[in-house]
């Protein structure tokens, strides 16, 4: 339904601003993200390295394309401001791990690591914990509320690709917002997802896909320390790397999101047998509390790991699957090579076998060139704007539960980002 | 159409001609794509294959209990009562007759098909989309798209993405042109507003056939899903199975100029090829099988209107049946597309099925382990496809026949959410039946055919 143009004007402005901070024009930053910005690349996977981190539970403030705000409450980096999604803690197969987590919260808080083995909490093994009459209530040892520590370790023995949350009324907790990843890079390297040959990538294609969901009414009742209602429970907001679009595909740290970092742009060149051999790793996590199925145009994604095990049989038989749906499950982790091939060469030498449409009989989105040809740069209509640099393609990724591509009623707001194809090396991008 | 080929497409073709030899399908996808030759060579602008008009129309759900007063629609034309976007195919009809299909849309969009692209035959298939605007809302001027869902290495000029590409603004015509690669099950959507227009029925099933079809060696019809070469997805007859839904109240909100919290989203009627049960298992329209090559070529009038099935004229903008007819030992392959916004748990109650494919991949790892599994029940996400293979049993004539002169076993959604018409008991919605006949079920002439 497009009644006036208004609402795509605003998306455009909302665009121009979020494609302003590119490159690494980064301006003033504040604490956490001026440390992690320094080293961390305007696109994809913006690590925290450790192994040893310390982490806060905080309150903050994000907000939403739809012009709101919400309260929430996320782990930050230890004394840093408020961030959301929690840092995305990088470390290497056989790190001792250890998180010295603080809970700033008015309530008992706590972090659990599902998928690694042998936790320890203050040094001996971490443990559910139960109240008197013997009911759970917490899934490890907490850190008490309003200051209490809490110090986690393990040694990261698995490669993969990890989800790390509030193990403490995590149907409160984890969707007010204390979830995060947690990467381990196996020791064939930092360009393989695991131990195998055929999980390499290319490094610096290496994308977070870190889906969450909000019921701002409980959002609202935690802020006001005001009971919720589980029952009544109903998302009106969906998101990636914790913004929702076209906030998601602003940069990394980007200045006008001070306590969102995490963009989710993927910007890849296409398939090379020699300059470009290897594809990219898009790391899918699901942190919210129902099954999302995330939809990549242009590729099928080769699902090679979940849950921080490579999808392969006993005798390491390759059982990794094409999928033009990533339907992960709560709480899942998917690895998913992406690769996108040029397969026709089309080129103003090798024309598209049709004929283009004149420029007054067509609709142009505002990624759009101008040409259907990869880094070309062609003719658009009077007094339409695009965005688009250098000729490169912008190919579409998005929930394909479609209502969820909507902000409480704002469409084209939800978990949607965009693959950006570049013209292939040397070419004239900025 | 200039012929260039550049020294690393020659690369391409040599290594190409070889690898195709062995059989392109069982290759790692990486190398699959590289070694494809990519020249097509033909006279100037030819005809498309099919010719697609996007507009708005009404379609029939059993009104009896209403939703509020979203449903029935009170705008609605009887024997109508639901509010749709939609496609029709208006290949092959006149200018005028084209034009009066405005506000005729159907549901599901119509199901087409092609052959796998073939570099020893290259051909384009080509698809041209109209807009002819919508009659229930002449305020709104919205473009339409055609976007492959799954389609591998499209250029945003041809992915149906307004915003990375192009839309079809009203009175306007775009051809898309595809090279389809790789076979198996897809779907097509506009993908403008694309929670609207999707949900509003712009929505439909595609499929590809294999190069490895008529092959009659490692089966003896010659159909197969995929070049598995070794007859694994070989089969007699085939379904599709497209699911989405209604949520009245949307429906209503853009038939009555309102629009709807898209966040409050939840699903009324769950159908089927575009219709609920047991509306599934009446008849598909009437169809020509000779001039379906590339779609379901239903009859017309003289005005281009869709011909009714027959005994249903509130179907007559949902031609599609879902009634699975077949014959003992035969292998029967169900197409499950999932477009609703819900997982919808398709389960076949008394017959296994194996899984052959999903997403239009052969269920194969990368150095050709078997993944294929066998189940009854077929899991599937919003935007997912399967492909699922039963063999028919032999017929019984026992007590569940009752005299009919078959078999029957049910096909539906275990969600049980969705097998319902939102009235008190009895099945409905996402819900079908597999007839198994001693005898008398002819060879398919198109996919969906009863064969009797």
């Amino acid at each position: 339904m497009q009644p006036s143009g208004f609402k795509s004007l605003r998306l455009g402005i909302v665009l121009l601003l979020a494609l302003s901070v590119g490159g690494l024009s980064l301006g003033a930053q504040t604490g956490a993200q001026r440390v992690a910005a320094a080293t961390a690349p305007a696109i994809g996977l913006a690590c925290t390295y450790g192994p040893t981190f310390t982490v806060d539970a905080k309150t903050g403030i994000i907000t939403i394309s739809d012009g709101n705000t919400v309260f929430m409450w996320s782990y930050s980096v230890g004394g840093q401001p408020f961030q959301y999604p929690g840092p995305v803690l990088c470390v290497n197969q056989g790190d001792t791990v250890t998180v010295i987590f603080h809970n700033t919260l008015s309530e008992d808080s706590s972090i659990i690591f599902p998928g690694q083995t042998n936790v320890l909490a203050n040094g001996a093994p971490a443990q559910p914990q139960f109240d008197g009459t013997g009911k759970a209530t917490s899934l490890t040892n907490v850190a008490p509320a309003n200051g209490g520590s809490m110090t986690y370790s393990f040694v990261a023995s698995n490669p993969g690709t990890y989800l790390y949350q509030s193990g403490t009324n995590p149907e409160k907790q984890a969707r007010m917002g204390l979830s995060g990843a947690l990467i381990v890079r196996p020791t064939s390297g930092a360009n393989f997802a695991y131990n195998r040959a055929d999980s390499r990538f290319t490094p610096e294609e290496e994308f977070l896909v870190f889906l969450t969901e909000i019921d701002p009414y409980q959002h609202s009742a935690a802020e006001q320390n005001l009971p919720f209602d589980l029952t009544t429970y109903h998302v009106h907001y969906w998101l990636l790397n914790g913004r929702t679009f076209p906030d998601t595909i602003a940069d990394n740290f980007a200045t006008r999101l001070p306590s969102q970092p995490y963009g989710s742009l993927a910007r890849i060149h296409p398939y090379d047998a020699t300059a470009h051999p290897y594809p990219g790793l898009a790391r899918y996590i699901n942190a919210g509390s129902e099954e999302y199925s995330h939809h990549p145009h242009g590729h099928n994604g080769v699902v090679i790991g979940r849950d921080g095990q490579p999808v392969a049989g006993p005798a390491g038989q390759d059982m990794s699957f094409e999928k033009y749906a990533i339907n992960i499950g709560p709480g899942q982790t998917w690895d998913v090579l992406m690769q996108w091939y040029d397969a026709e060469n089309y080129s103003m030498a090798n024309p598209i076998p049709v004929t283009v449409p004149d420029i007054s009989n067509m609709t142009t989105g505002m990624f759009y060139s101008g040409s259907p040809y990869l880094g070309v740069k062609g003719t658009l209509p009077p007094g339409t704007s695009s965005l688009n640099q250098c000729g490169e393609y912008y190919i579409i990724s998005h929930n394909h539960a479609l209502f969820q591509l909507d902000a409480w009623g704002m469409t084209m707001a939800g978990q949607i980002t965009y693959l950006r194809i570049d013209p292939p090396l040397p070419n004239n991008c900025p | 159409m200039k012929k260039h080929i550049s020294r690393r497409d020659f690369l391409k073709l040599a290594g190409g001609a070889a690898v195709i030899a062995a059989g392109v399908g069982v290759l790692p996808p990486f190398v699959r794509k590289a070694l494809a030759p990519d020249e097509v060579v033909e006279a100037q602008t030819p005809a498309p294959d099919l010719y697609w008009a996007g507009t708005d129309g009404w379609i029939y759900l059993p009104p009896d209990p209403p939703v509020g007063f979203y449903f029935p629609d009170d705008y609605a034309p009887a024997p109508f009562n639901t509010y749709i976007f939609g496609f029709r195919n208006v290949t092959g009809l006149t200018t005028v007759q084209k034009n009066n299909q405005k506000n005729h849309a159907q549901h599901n969009a119509p199901l087409f098909w092609a052959n796998q692209y073939d570099p020893a035959h290259p051909k384009d298939f080509r698809v041209q989309l109209t807009n002819l605007g919508l009659g229930q809302r002449p305020d709104l001027v919205d473009s339409h798209t055609l976007h492959w869902h799954g389609f591998r290495n499209v250029i945003p000029f041809f992915d149906g993405e307004p915003t990375g590409s192009i839309s079809v603004p009203i009175g306007r015509d775009f051809t898309y042109v595809y090279r389809p690669r790789d076979p198996g099950t897809y779907m097509y959507h506009c993908h403008v507003e694309d929670v609207e227009h999707v949900h509003m029925g712009m929505t439909g099933p595609v499929f590809i056939r294999p190069l490895q079809n008529g092959n009659t060696a490692l089966y003896p019809s010659g159909k197969y899903v995929y070049n598995d070469g070794d007859g694994s997805t070989g089969h007699d007859r085939e379904f599709v199975m497209f699911m989405s839904e209604v949520w009245a109240e949307a429906h209503w909100c853009d038939s009555h100029i309102q629009l709807p919290d898209w966040s409050d989203y939840h699903a009324d009627f769950s159908l089927l090829n575009g219709r609920v049960y047991p509306d599934t298992i009446a008849p598909n329209s009437p169809i020509n099988a000779a001039t379906s090559i590339n779609a379901h070529s239903v009859q017309r009038d003289a005005n281009g209107e869709l011909v009714a099935p027959v005994g249903y004229p509130q179907l007559q903008y949902q031609p599609l049946s879902s009634l699975i007819t077949c014959k003992p030992g035969e292998r029967v392959l169900l197409r499950f597309i999932n477009l609703g916004f819900r997982e919808a748990a398709m389960t076949l109650a008394g017959i296994k099925m194996r899984i052959v494919g999903r997403d239009a991949t052969l269920m194969r790892g990368r150095d050709g382990t078997d993944t294929s599994y066998v189940t009854n029940t077929v899991l599937a996400s919003a935007g997912e496809s399967f492909d699922a293979i039963f063999t028919a049993p032999a017929y019984t004539g026992g007590s569940g026949s009752s005299g009919h002169g078959y078999d029957t076993y049910m096909v539906y959604n275990r969600r049980l959410t969705q097998v319902s018409n939102l009235s008190a008991g009895g099945f409905g919605g996402q819900a079908t039946e597999v007839r198994v006949y001693p005898s008398g079920v002819a060879a398919q002439q198109y996919p969906n055919d009863w064969g009797m």
